[in-house]
């Protein structure tokens, strides 16, 4: 068998994948000087492709597609503030006030404003990929600052992505701890003063994860908190200090 | 988002058909779908199909998972296939094409000597290499490889059959 024809019958293996890594450079060496075997990759590769087709289609969770967007605005969002040292939000009485949280019919529209400009954000990216024409950064629109976890919420994190134009924000929680029975998570926004407002009540998913729609815009706020309230509205004003808090800028 | 909408079923399937952890399959979809919308680099539409760029990421991405290992400690399957993307079908067409497609892949995969189908799917969808698929099933790396190569060249007979080319 002639040095080719060994080269050739390995195409197969190299189209799966299934080379290692020094075999694959020199079979790749090979196939860009030969026409032939470049004809016998394009074809197999094409077989190759198929193959996961033959899995039956199974639809991912919901969350899987709000975390998904929020990851692709929070990649779109250029400028990534680092979290400076946090200011006091300690829960003084007088100043942490009680505030309504967030109607839960209020949810759906938000969501879906959300999802549209989401999407728009997202359609832009894609635009860019495909390199149909430039698009202006994002940026201007898009903000994101993190959070993180202390105390018995060390380890938690969230990611804030904040839609200025639209007025609404996203938080992609994760590693949360579960809740104790009868509590949920309780989502703050605080005034430079430390005047609390509620933004939202959530629990995580089982592996700590959650995408919450935050519909208050966050102009005038310099911080965003979470604490354990109880079940099933939360509290007018928080209980506890924070343990998972950021910088808003 | 359009892409999600039409791609996520597949993609979270084959993650989790290589992971069968439905955590980890998120993650990998997840990334993926990123990969795809931030990275300019990696996509040439005029070289191969978005779906394809996108599924392939998604596995070698959830090989990596599993295998423990890091992308340059194996050989990655290519994700810029020299597919010529000729389509300029309709989108209804292409999902038509898609689920035609699929009937094909499965008539074909089927109809595989079991052998043959062994191999190429350890190698997809279990990220072994061709050596590590010898000793597994006994057999010398010759016919490792010959097997791979006449399950692909069957799929490849089967899907040009069908005038479904453009994958
Ligand atoms: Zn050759």
């Amino acid at each position: 068998m002639s040095d080719h024809e060994e080269l050739e019958s390995t195409v197969a293996a190299w189209v799966l994948g299934a080379l290692e890594p020094d075999e694959a450079a020199s079979i790749r060496v090979h196939v860009e000087g030969c026409a032939t075997c470049r004809q016998t990759v394009a074809r197999l590769r094409r077989a190759a492709a198929a193959l996961p087709l033959e899995v039956e289609e199974i639809s991912p969770p919901a969350r899987l597609r709000e975390r998904v967007y929020v990851a692709a605005a929070a990649a779109r969002a250029s400028s990534v503030p680092s979290a400076p040292a946090r200011k006091k939000v300690v829960p003084a009485r007088g100043r942490w006030k009680p505030v309504a949280s967030i109607p839960f019919g209020r949810l759906p529209a938000l969501l879906a404003v959300a999802s549209v400009v989401l999407a728009l954000l997202i359609g832009l990216a894609a635009g860019n990929v495909i390199g149909r024409n430039s698009v202006p950064p994002a940026a201007a629109q898009v903000a994101r600052y993190q959070l993180v976890g202390h105390g018995a919420l060390a380890g938690a994190h969230g990611t804030v992505v904040n839609l200025k134009v639209e007025g609404v924000a996203l938080v992609d929680f994760n590693g949360l701890p579960p809740l104790a029975k009868g509590k949920v998570y309780e989502l703050w926004l605080i005034t430079p003063g430390g005047h609390p407002d509620s933004a939202a009540v959530f629990v995580p998913d089982s592996n700590g994860g959650k995408v919450v729609l935050v519909g208050l815009p966050l102009t005038g706020y310099t911080e965003m908190a979470v604490t354990a309230e109880d079940a099933p509205n939360g509290s007018p004003t928080p209980s506890q200090p924070p343990e998972l808090y950021g910088n808003l800028g | 988002m359009e892409l999600y909408d039409r791609y996520a079923g597949l993609s979270y399937a084959v993650a989790m058909r290589v992971l069968g952890d439905p955590g980890r399959a998120e993650d990998v979809v997840q990334e993926a779908f990123l990969k795809i919308w931030t990275n300019a680099a990696g996509f040439d539409p005029k070289k191969g199909s978005l779906r394809t760029w996108l599924i392939t990421a998604v596995r070698n991405r959830s090989i990596d998972y599993l295998r423990g290992r890091s992308a340059h400690e194996r050989q990655e399957l290519e994700l810029q296939p020299e597919l010529a993307s000729t389509s300029t079908h309709s989108d209804p067409w292409r999902e038509v094409s898609l689920e035609l497609e699929r009937m094909a892949v499965r008539e074909a995969v089927g109809s595989l000597p079991a052998e043959q189908r062994q191999a190429v799917q350890l190698a997809y969808f279990g990220g072994y290499s061709q050596s590590e698929i010898a000793d597994m099933t006994h057999v010398p790396l010759s016919t490792v490889k010959g097997r791979m190569r006449l399950a692909l060249e069957k799929l490849s007979s089967y899907l040009l059959g069908r005038g479904l080319v453009d994958v």
